[in-house]
């Protein structure tokens, strides 16, 4: 089950192999997860995972509750001990290390902070730990503390600061002893939404200012999204997908990337003609055959599925000018969201698509209505198809 | 409207029914240590004659010392231990015959008193006889048995307020770079601080007013307050024991009222915070 096109192959470029020796570390393979597999009482957690992350990036891993990304994230700082399988953080391997041991800070969901110390102490306590001088771990302290704006709250215990200020006093906590890596799980967890968009930001800004690498953990795709410079999709265990945000989003490798991310309307169908610029797909949806104007790794009658995004999809009251990729419809459901509709069509042949609308201009939301005749059309290069 | 009256009579009732129930005995009894006659049923006009008596009870007083000291020591040994206990119930990884461990911690907790009280005092005879270890019995002993039930009820306070405390608070100091131990004392202890100090008054508690257990394992010259309450009871009731009893409950609920007023204060105190915290 390859990927799809050209482009997508080269995105998936992370996978390691696992039989070379060790390379000189370059910055490139800064932390190398390597077929390491994690197994509860037969569960398995995490299931031969590989990836490399490069020095000074910022890397996601989403996924629904469950998949094993926390337990990866888990096995990075050293909580849990893999099954099987290297961890190298530059280099150096990092199986059987403590945590307290590893050059690896974390910030948890519930962020942590020790309730009996100031937000001082707080942020002290791993310099503390290092055998820091008095007088230097002091300036760090307050080095940390104009990072996050919080200097004013310097004496305050955590339980007198609101959610956004414990989240800050978290990080800067964690960035203290300037570890190697930052690991950040499900950082935006504990706050309400309007906080999320803006912290996300502010985080991010943070984090590169400093260079500090990062893996996050998250289930929520927005986030991952706004803040990561890639993103590996992770299913029962396993990495479904590795790429960045927008290939993520625009070039799917499977069905539950696709699916997963964003809304899509999925339609499954066999190839028709496997020709070597274009393919043409039946599906049951569409009385004509979808063409694809490009060509795909696969055989004539193999079963594909074909993922078109609901902003991909055009709507329109008269027959588009296109000899493809068009069928008519009538509107059967509105989601009006203020900036854009969402129109659910149901087509001639009874399958339903979405398709997006944004209202451009201040009335446009009123110009389809329920049971409108309407046409959907894309272009033939906006679907994805996906062999697996 | 009066069915509402009479519902909120007789919920009166059945309320006052209740604290009469709970509290006459108490309320009689301290009413009676101020009683002057020396018959214990017989009142005959306000007087603290038998606090004064009861202070120059010599016997009474060495009973209450030594009560005291082994209340004292009793929860110290079970605060350790039983935070010990606690630790490896809640802490680490499950190991072979864990719930068997737990069971074992928590059985003294509804063993008969006889019984804890007399397999005591047969393993004591038997260290004697097959170990040759001297145990005479008296203060020592009663401790080692006093501490042996009261470790089992500061155990299950301890590793209740262990469950419930988030574990990425101690997960967060490791990654912080403290090492298991220091953990325990910078982290965990300061954080449960509160429960180890009811444990301690728990302890204290259960030591001080133990009669059964402590009989089976007492020595001629370590006789302790329930003791002798008990013994010179069966003499006829004196109201120097009414005197004696109402001391002791006054001394409970003074501590008792300020423990619930600073916890009080310290919650109010938390509220405005919070309330400060989410106006900024």
């Amino acid at each position: 089950m390859a990927s799809v096109d050209a482009d997508a192959a080269g995105s998936n470029g992370t996978m390691v192999n696992s039989a070379a020796n060790p390379p000189a570390p370059s910055p490139d393979r800064y932390l190398v997860i390597d077929t390491v597999r994690k197994e509860f009482d037969g569960f398995v957690a995490v299931d031969d995972v590989s990836l490399t992350i490069r020095k000074g990036e910022i890397f996601a891993l989403l996924g629904a509750s469950g998949c094993g990304k926390s337990t990866l994230l888990r096995c990075l700082a050293g909580f849990e001990t893999p099954t099987a399988g290297r961890i190298e953080l530059e280099g150096q391997s990092l199986i059987g290390l403590p945590p307290y041991e590893r050059r690896i800070n974390m910030m948890f969901q519930s962020y942590a902070l020790f309730p009996h110390m100031t937000v001082e102490q707080n942020i002290a306590f791993g310099l503390k730990q290092d055998g820091m001088a008095k007088a230097a771990m002091r300036a760090r302290v307050d080095e940390m503390l104009s990072l996050v704006q919080m200097n004013r709250f310097a004496k305050r215990k955590p339980h007198q600061l609101s959610g956004g200020q414990q989240q800050r006093v978290a990080l800067a906590r964690s960035l203290a002893k300037s570890p190697k890596m930052l690991l950040l799980d499900e950082p935006m967890g504990a706050l309400d939404k309007k906080l999320r968009s803006q912290m996300q930001l502010e985080l991010v800004n943070i984090i590169e200012k400093l260079g500090v690498t990062c893996v996050m953990v998250t289930h929520d795709q927005e986030e991952a999204m706004t803040m990561a410079h890639r993103i590996a999709i992770m299913e029962q265990g396993r990495i479904r997908q590795c790429a960045k945000p927008d290939e993520i989003y625009e070039q799917p490798n499977c069905r539950y990337t696709a699916g997963f991310i964003g809304s899509v309307n999925l339609f499954e169908g066999r190839i028709d003609k496997d020709e070597k610029d274009f393919v043409t797909i039946r599906t049951s949806a569409f009385p004509d055959p979808i063409y694809v104007a490009h060509g795909v790794t696969g055989f004539e009658g193999m079963e594909v599925a074909m993922a078109l995004r609901p902003e991909k999809l055009r709507i329109s009251k008269h027959e588009p000018d296109l000899k493809h990729n068009k069928a008519h419809g009538s509107i059967e459901d509105i989601a009006y969201f203020g900036s854009h509709s969402v129109y659910h069509v149901r087509l001639d042949g009874g399958c339903k698509v979405m398709c997006n609308f944004v209202n451009m201009k201040r009335w446009d939301s009123e110009s389809f209505t329920w049971n409108d005749p309407v046409w959907v059309s894309w272009g033939d290069l906006e679907g994805v198809v996906l062999s697996s | 409207m009066s069915s509402r009256r009479s519902g909120s009579t007789s919920t009166w009732l059945v309320l006052g029914l209740g604290f009469f129930f709970l509290y006459a005995p108490i309320l009689s009894l301290i009413i009676y240590s101020f009683n002057e006659n020396r018959l214990v049923t017989v009142w005959s006009g306000f007087s603290i004659k038998w606090y004064g008596e009861l202070f120059r009870d010599q016997q009474m007083m060495k009973a209450a010392w030594i009560s005291l000291q082994l209340a004292f020591y009793t929860a110290w040994a079970s605060v350790v231990l039983g935070t010990m206990a606690a630790m490896v119930m809640t802490r680490f990884r499950s190991f072979r015959g864990k719930t068997l461990f737990g069971g074992l911690i928590t059985a003294p907790l509804v063993m008969p008193e006889v019984i804890t009280g007399l397999s005591m005092l047969l393993m004591f005879i038997a260290l004697r006889g097959l170990l040759g270890i001297e145990l005479p019995l008296g203060m020592t002993t009663i401790w080692i048995a006093h501490v042996t039930f009261c470790m089992a009820f500061v155990a299950v306070v301890i590793s209740s307020r262990l469950s419930e405390l988030d574990k990425s608070l101690e997960e967060a100091a490791m990654d912080l770079g403290a090492g298991p131990v220091k953990v325990f004392f910078v982290i965990t202890l300061p954080i449960i601080t509160p429960a180890l100090l009811s444990g301690w008054l728990l302890a204290f508690t259960l030591s001080l007013d133990d009669l059964v257990i402590s009989s089976f394992v007492t020595g001629p010259s370590s006789t302790t307050l329930p003791m002798k309450v008990f013994s010179s009871v069966r003499m006829g009731v004196s109201p120097k024991i009414n005197a004696l009893a109402t001391l002791l409950i006054a001394v409970v609920s003074t501590v008792g009222v300020i423990g619930w007023y600073l916890m009080a204060r310290a919650e109010r105190k938390r509220a405005r915070d919070l309330q400060l915290a989410a106006n900024q």
